[in-house]
């Protein structure tokens, strides 16, 4: 049979169509973590979708504690009832222990409950038309607030309360108030938590880069310390300070440009370290808790150094697109850019794949050190942040055991698989030390603190290009200069137990040891002493430091001593593909009211509202302040059609010249 | 009166009983929901009107007007379903109508046809047969890819070929493709006055047509992206115009060589 050509492509485009019909993929897979997502405004205009109208930061500061309060207003001027949620950020030591929300003239204690059970309260609660609240943790620095039956007209206050330990870094104080959720890179194969992965990560709705955010910020700083504060500066917002040089000081925010869109520091030095560090006691009324905080020595002798290796680890995903990038280009040049002759080393840059410089180690001569600055240079960011891979490349590595190797990673840590890098790290990165840099307005935290503990190094955050070279000369220091290792602490005078952490990590320059845990007084005792022993790079090291008197609130300590305690549990989870630190965990959180991954804080309120329908809406968050809409995916490719109008100028003229030919045809015809 | 006076007489009363539908399908063109090719749908009509005026029955088909007449109240009953439905029904009532004043073998579908192109469909289409269509794409691109020699794998409507993941999104789906390609067909077929059946009998293969042109053009940009450079936006609408110029020539001439083989008018 004859067959026209047409025919013949439709015939083989019909058999293409049945071969790849069988090969058609599984598509059964469930998501395990969400992507963020553009907000986009609803045109209804009785639904109030900016429900949050403030958020009020008091903070307190009592020598190397800080205790403080959040206060979250919400207000629905829309009309009909909705249920709001809320994805913010918290400082990753933050042992946050209370809740409280306030309806008009109620005030409504929340409790501590198994996280599960808290949602199933919620649920009922929600169901039967209460005003409740209920405050889950997502990660250890990021938490999720459900608010659900408020009301046309209503105003819900919830107030958080945490309690936070500033241990000092080269003698300076920081404290962080970390104001935004950077958007979070999923990925393609993440695990659940049931195999040892970081489980789900809530879905965040961002405004586009430049839109200011919809609720308001203020925040208040209270010194209320033993010794004069001085120094006192951010150098992220711009602040009003009474009080400087004084033990009372005050910080508050200056109004004018958004102040909710990245990290607030707070950087202060106290006039004598000499009480602010030390062994403190205190009685609590059950169980009585400790804390040590130890310089390490301050004169460091030069040592013998070994041949080094260091392998710079560069993500160039996305979210590090503009700023971020320019930023780490900056460091990277100033830590390169100081490698000695006698070091070796190499670069991998990673986005959604990952390419190393070399495929081994380099002579660190001017020659390479400048095409490393100039690939580094090249690159713009964009697509996903396989940060796994990457780490699993580098551990892969071949390393003479002679060798001293340094990785240094640089990212803004917006991934939400922590877990899978902390446990990649720690089982594998044989001999090496990982240091960490965040770069960015609002790193996650979470991730850069975490990776450097499992890394065995440290963590640094670079928030502006001008801070780079600061921040890469602490890291030379660090590196150059012998560390304490083989550390041991002994007490005399009390029977010390439960001692966070367990086993005393080594200890880089300008860093100090934090020792907490609980006590027991030893009959016939006077004094309680801490003797600390060591090994550094010349010989033994050994310091003595007396606790003075015994004090009696022990309340802020408990919590952060448990705080420590379940961080503990936790990277010991992240080891293993389970979750069998659970228990022990909700036990923790259950004990010492304290707000975890297995506990959640449940407020409800008494009296029935409405029995009605609502509507859920997810308060949206402005992208941290210099990342780009590219953080959110508009970076992967797709293959749209041609523009309406160009397709139809197309189509019309197809017809047109169609016409006119058919016409041509018949007119010779 | 003529007898094309009467017909618009009677095809303008039958459209103000249907101006529930008109009132929804303002609403839409101006919202912005929905692009406003319909437009184009419904100055065609006219044109096809106008020409198809001259050759109006005086006397009606009753069981056409029947037809009409029973559409109309169904299209009124579906509002309380669905406006896009009741819109569709709404149409095909007019349509019926308008059958109901033309020459017993004029072409009848190509009304019927404008009238649907006419209505704001892009978006429902797009919303609930976007994502198999784009599935099937992705597939089928896929399966080109490897012939090609490409590593492409699918998943969901995405496809990550040589570890570069590229979404076949909802504006990939081949939609406006669609739209355009069943416009240049019904176009032709009124030009051609080809006869409804064989029209009915070959509206499918623009179908498959389309399939092919946007697995095309899909698989052209894919490969592209995948090569590592990435084509501009420029590019990416070139290949776009140029895939969707083949298929419009394609369906005009699968149009034109069906009736037997012989033009029997052009417009």
């Amino acid at each position: 049979m004859h067959s026209t050509p047409l025919q013949r492509f439709l015939l083989v485009f019909g058999l293409l169509l049945l071969v790849c019909g069988p090969a058609i993929a599984d598509d059964s897979e469930a998501t395990k973590a969400e992507s963020p997502y553009f907000f986009v405004k609803s045109s209804d205009p009785d639904v109030d979708r900016l429900p949050l109208k403030e958020t009020r930061v008091d903070a307190r500061i009592s020598g190397v504690i800080a205790s403080v309060t959040v206060i979250q207003r919400y207000s629905n001027e829309g009309k009909r009832p909705i249920e709001a949620r809320y994805v913010f950020p918290g400082s990753t030591g933050a042992a946050v222990h209370a809740l409280t929300v306030r309806l008009g003239s109620r005030v409504i204690e929340a409790r501590i409950r198994e996280r599960q059970q808290a949602r199933i309260e919620y649920a009922q609660a929600k169901s039967e038309g209460r005003t409740t609240a209920l405050l889950e943790q997502e990660r250890p620095n990021v938490f999720s607030m459900n608010v659900a039956n408020i009301l046309p007209g209503d105003e819900v206050v919830v107030e958080l309360q945490y309690t936070e330990l500033i241990a000092p870094v080269d003698r300076r104080y920081q404290f962080v108030f970390p104001t935004v959720v950077g958007p979070r890179y999923v990925g393609q194969g993440s695990t659940p938590v049931s195999q040892g992965g970081s489980g789900s990560f809530p879905a965040i709705p961002y405004h586009p880069q430049g839109k200011a955010p919809d609720s308001k910020f203020t925040l208040d700083v209270q010194f209320d310390s033993p010794l004069p504060v001085s120094d006192i500066l951010s150098p992220t917002h711009v602040i009003k300070l009474t009080g400087s040089g004084r033990k009372r000081a005050h910080v508050s925010l200056d109004a004018g440009k958004p102040a909710n869109d990245r990290d607030f520091i707070l950087d202060y030095r106290l006039w004598s370290e000499s009480t602010a560090s030390g062994l403190k006691l205190y009685q609590g009324k059950d169980e009585n808790f400790f804390v040590a905080i130890v310089e390490p020595p301050k004169t460091i002798l030069p040592s013998e150094i070994n041949p080094r290796d260091y392998i710079f680890v560069v993500d160039i995903s996305g979210s590090m697109h503009g700023f971020p990038l320019d930023t780490a280009k900056e460091l990277l040049g100033k830590l390169i850019g100081s490698l000695r002759p006698t070091d070796t080393f190499n670069v991998m840059l990673f986005a959604g794949s990952n390419r190393m410089l070399n495929e081994t180690s380099l002579p660190a001569s001017a020659a390479n050190i400048a095409a490393a600055l100039r690939l580094i240079d090249q690159q713009q960011g964009g697509g996903g942040t396989e940060l796994v891979p990457a780490i699993r490349r580098i551990v892969a590595l071949p390393k003479p055991p002679e060798l001293s190797r340094s990785i240094i990673v640089v990212t803004d840590g917006y991934v939400s698989f922590e877990n899978e890098v902390f446990s990649l790290v720690r089982k594998n990165l044989n001999n090496a030390n990982l240091f960490a840099f965040g770069i960015g307005s609002a790193v996650n935290r979470h991730l850069i603190e975490g990776l450097a503990r499992a890394g065995q190094g440290e963590s640094f955050i670079v928030t502006k290009p001008s801070e780079a070279p600061r921040q890469a000369e602490r890291l030379r220091r660090m590196i150059d200069t012998p560390v304490l290792t083989r550390l041991q602490a002994r007490f005399e005078g009390i029977e010390a137990y439960d001692v966070e952490p367990a086993v005393l990590p080594d200890v880089l320059a300008g860093r100090p040891v934090v020792l907490m845990g609980k006590w027991r007084p030893v009959p016939g005792s006077d004094k309680a002493t801490l003797h600390m022993s060591g090994q550094k790079a010349n010989g033994q090291w050994k310091q003595v430091v007396r606790a003075p008197d015994v004090s009696q609130d022990a309340i802020e300590l408990q919590k952060l001593w448990a705080r420590s305690r379940i961080r503990q549990l936790s990277d010991d989870e992240a080891l293993t593909a389970g979750d069998e630190q659970r228990p022990a965990i909700t036990q923790l959180g259950l004990q010492y009211s304290l707000l975890t991954q297995y506990t959640s804080f449940i407020a409800v309120d008494r009296i029935v509202r409405q029995m009605g329908p609502m509507d859920s809406v997810n308060q949206p968050s402005p992208l941290p302040a210099g990342v780009e809409n590219s953080a959110i995916g508009a970076e992967v490719p797709s293959t749209p059609e041609p523009a309406t109008w160009l397709a139809l100028a197309v189509m019309l003229a197809t017809l047109a010249a169609w016409n006119w030919r058919a016409r041509r045809v018949m007119e010779r015809a | 009166m003529n007898a094309g006076h009467q017909a618009f007489l009677w095809l303008g009363l039958q459209a103000i009983a249907l101006w529930p539908q008109w009132v929804w399908y303002w609403r839409r063109l101006v919202d912005g929901s929905d692009e406003p090719l319909g437009v184009l749908a419904l100055l065609a009509l006219a044109l096809l009107l106008f020409r198809l005026a001259p050759q109006m029955r005086r006397v009606p088909d009753w069981r056409w007007i029947l037809v009409a007449c029973a559409l109309t109240v169904s299209s009124a009953v579906a509002l309380e379903v669905t406006p896009l439905l009741s819109a569709l029904v709404g149409v095909l009532a007019l349509a019926a109508g308008l059958a109901a004043w033309l020459e017993p073998d004029a072409p009848r579908l190509p009304c019927a046809g404008l009238l649907v192109l006419s209505l704001p469909l892009l978006s429902s289409l797009q919303f609930f047969a976007g994502y198999p269509l784009r599935m099937v794409t992705a597939q089928l691109s896929c399966g080109l890819l490897r012939i090609l020699g490409f590593e492409a794998e699918r998943s969901g409507s995405s496809i990550l070929v040589s570890n570069q993941l590229v979404i076949v999104d909802a504006p990939c789906s081949g939609i406006q493709m669609a739209w355009m390609a069943y416009f240049a067909a019904i176009a032709a077929a009124a030009a051609l006055a080809i006869p409804d059946r064989i029209l009915l009998r070959r509206l499918p293969l623009v179908g498959l047509l389309v399939m092919a042109g946007n697995t095309l053009r899909n698989t052209i940009l894919v490969g592209w992206e995948a090569s590592g450079r990435p084509p501009g936006e420029a590019w990416h609408q070139t290949v776009g115009l140029v895939v969707l110029a083949g298929v419009c020539l394609l369906t005009l001439k699968w149009m034109k060589r069906e009736v037997h083989g012989e033009v029997s008018r052009v417009a």
